[in-house]
């Protein structure tokens, strides 16, 4: 039996090395760089944003002459359909592997990444997530996933640092919260992490109310829960259909409260959002990672991917971007396109001026995670999305209170 | 104790079922409302905002299961474009809303577009398997209607969330709840698409003609009626019930090409927990169900109102396997 194992792994191990080697030998052609994210389905549109997003990276980096350690080798993008399902990313990241990809970028959904990168793990090939914010995907100790964003709890806690920091700011005392959020591991762990900050904050009291990620097409009930208690602010954590249902409700109602404060939200901060709210989406507060507005470099791709794609370059597409870029500076410092060198030099990477707002350069810990990585506080200001929080990184001055509660 | 309660079991059966289901429906409504008031421990107004927004909820979920309703329990077709056919619509009146129409003037254009639609499917891909009788024909040609429905939509439209504004924003206080003005219209729009829809069945030639296939449909044959041609009319009557109910969604709900897909499933339960091919019964079924989801969710929050939803419809069917004003088989 022991035998059969052992012959077993020792077939397995060179059917690993063959792939690689077959994969890395390749030195004539361009270098693959494999993209998976769900370009169909219920995700489609953000899903094909940040597909876009990691294209023009790999345009941009060929335009420049490629990458120059290696004689000025072209990027290829292939990319993969995870039709927002787990097990087709998973088939997805596969097919892309055995089609010579050295690396792969991905997914935007915390159950695909999962699944991708423990097949990363097992081809020994690199995945550099652009978003996916469970905390779990890097708690396996994953050898070959390096993750850019901040994580579900440390977007939690930074949110309830930066509320704490903005009632001081202006002024105003924050003791009591609602707490509205999406059902499952995303919204659990990034509330989990918030209130147990928010003790630390003095913030006296934490209401909790969730809803289903299914089947939700009206938010009133849950909002006007949340009024029960008399918050100073109703904190929301969700995607982009429960996001604008709630700010909807919350305008509806006629709350009096200071704010409506999204971390992590996938609507708050969307540059579609603030037409499709009106009125209620009117100074309306987001924690989340972000592209850097007060960049120049940031602006002038979010100029050329406009141009191009017709579509504005939300922030997940420029994750995508720069997830791009951490590889080819991995090729670039690691002089060498075999995975597993290529994973090593990932891990020594240190990129300066980062396309996102992060405090310093992206560089990786022994877990995968950007060190730096920061959320910071944006707010729609006269129908657009405004940075206004940390001052550093602020585009507009913060409103605090807003609305019914001034 | 133990004598009593079996004595009393099939008098109160008796009475479940010979009682009027509207009413019955109604009381237990009721009853398990003042209960909540009384000693559900939960905020009055509270209480009442849930009432006013599940009735609400349940006018759309009745609109837009009256149309498949009516196609599964004429056709006995399971038609799982419904949903896909729902976002088509609301992308309809989205594009026509886009071109400058308001959007309730964009959804009456957009229901005899839909109606054309329905027909010319159930003429060139449904009918045959209709009349031999197949069952996982429809079924697997509703399903790749679907699939492509929404990938054309995708196609079209990509997938970044799309909003519509309504031109009657705003909302109404009704006692002590608010209500915002484009969900109120789409009960309103539900309950005359009821009326009308019952009217047609009861009191005109077509109408006729709907129930007698749905009722025989070689007999209807023989006496000359044209079934491939009542048909396609049933399906086109049940797609331009779908064009109103995603005409008067559109301004409450953010339009992805899968938008609809959620409300296939639920739409389902309505029409069997109403009983197949009863306008009145999805009508009830859909409120009820808006009820039980949006009440429920003040004891159970997350996933647990739907559970408690599918908890109503299994006891219905226990109870009352045919559904509320389906007829014995």
């Amino acid at each position: 039996m022991k035998k059969l194992v052992g012959v077993l792994t020792a077939v397995a191990v060179m059917g690993a090395a063959a792939c690689g080697s077959s994969s890395g030998s390749d030195d004539s052609g361009s270098i693959k760089i494999g993209s998976v994210h769900p370009t169909t389905g219920a995700l489609a549109g953000v899903g094909g944003l940040m597909n876009d997003g990691a294209a023009l990276a790999v345009a941009d980096i060929n335009a420049a002459g490629g990458i120059s350690s290696l004689e000025g080798r072209q990027l290829e993008l292939v990319s993969g359909d995870s039709q927002g399902k787990a097990e087709v990313g998973q088939s997805e990241a596969q097919r892309l592997i055995d089609e010579g990809a050295v690396a792969l970028v991905g997914t935007y959904q915390s159950d695909v990444t999962q699944n991708v990168a423990s097949v990363a793990e097992r081809s020994r090939v690199p995945l550099v997530i652009d978003v996916a914010v469970d905390d779990k995907i890097l708690d396996q100790g994953y050898q070959y996933s390096f993750r850019m964003q901040p994580n579900a709890s440390s977007m939690g806690t930074d949110g309830a640092k930066a509320l704490a920091a903005i009632g001081q700011q202006t002024g105003q005392s924050i003791d009591k919260v609602s707490y509205l959020h999406i059902e499952g591991s995303f919204g659990d762990s990034v509330f989990n992490a918030f209130e147990a900050e928010a003790a630390n904050q003095g913030i006296s009291s934490v209401q909790e109310i969730t809803y289903p990620a299914t089947n939700f097409s009206d938010a009133t009930t849950q909002v006007r829960e949340a009024a029960v208690s008399n918050p100073d602010v109703i904190v929301a954590t969700g995607y982009y259909p429960d996001g604008l249902l709630i700010a909807k409700a919350v305008q509806q109602l006629n709350l009096k409260v200071k704010g409506v404060y999204g971390i992590a939200n996938g609507a708050f901060d969307d540059s579609s959002f603030p037409a499709a709210a009106g009125a209620a989406g009117e100074g309306v507060l987001s924690a989340n990672y972000h592209f850097d507005a007060t960049s120049e470099r940031t602006n002038e791709i979010r100029g050329r991917f406009q141009q191009q794609f017709g579509r504005p370059m939300e922030t997940a597409a420029m994750l995508s971007y720069q997830a791009v870029e951490v590889i080819a500076a991995g090729l670039e410092d690691g002089k060498d396109t075999d995975p597993e060198a290529l994973r090593d030099a990932i891990s020594g990477v240190s990129i300066e001026d980062p396309l996102l707002a992060f405090d310093g350069p992206i560089e990786f810990d022994e877990t995968g995670q950007n060190k730096n990585a920061t959320v910071i506080v944006m707010q729609v200001r006269d129908g657009a999305v405004a940075q206004v929080f940390p001052a550093e990184f602020a585009t507009d001055a913060i409103e605090f209170p807003v609305g019914a509660g001034q | 104790m133990t004598d009593a309660a079996t004595a009393t079991a099939p008098v109160k059966r008796r009475t479940l079922s010979g009682m009027n289901p509207a009413v019955g429906v109604a009381t237990v409504v009721v009853v398990i409302m003042a209960v909540i008031y009384l000693v559900g421990g939960k905020d009055q107004g509270l209480v009442t905002q849930s009432l006013v927004s599940g009735l609400l909820l349940g006018g759309v979920y009745a609109l837009i299961s009256v149309g498949l309703t009516l196609i599964f329990g004429v056709l006995g077709i399971v038609n799982f474009a419904q949903g896909a056919m729902l976002t088509m619509a609301m992308y309809i009146v989205y594009a026509l809303s886009t071109a400058g129409l308001p959007v309730y003037l964009a959804t009456v254009i957009a229901v005899p577009l839909m109606f054309v639609f329905g027909m010319i499917v159930q003429a060139t891909l449904l009918t045959k398997l209709t009349i031999s009788g197949s069952h996982d024909g429809p079924l697997l040609v509703t399903l790749g209607l679907s699939l492509l429905i929404i990938n054309v939509l995708l196609m079209i439209f990509g997938g970044r969330p799309k909003s519509v504004q309504a031109p009657i924003d705003g909302s109404v206080s009704i006692l002590g709840a608010v209500a915002s003005w484009p969900r109120v219209l789409a009960f309103i729009g539900a309950a005359l698409v009821a009326v009308a829809l019952t009217a047609v069945l009861k009191r005109t030639p077509l109408g006729l003609s709907i129930r007698a296939v749905a009722s025989n449909s070689e007999g209807a044959k023989l006496v000359g009626v044209d079934i491939g041609r009542v048909y396609a009319l049933t399906f086109g009557i049940g797609a331009a019930c779908v064009a109103v109910a995603g005409g008067l969604m559109t301004p409450f709900t953010s339009l992805t090409p899968s938008v609809g897909e959620q409300f296939t499933i639920l739409a389902f339960v309505i029409v069997v927990l109403g009983g197949l091919g009863s306008v009145v019964g999805a009508v009830i079924g859909g409120l009820v169900i808006g009820l039980v989801q949006t009440v429920g969710a003040l004891f159970l929050p997350g996933t647990g109102s739907l559970i408690l939803v599918f908890a109503v419809f299994i006891l219905v069917l226990f109870l009352k396997p045919e559904g509320l004003y389906g007829a014995r088989r």
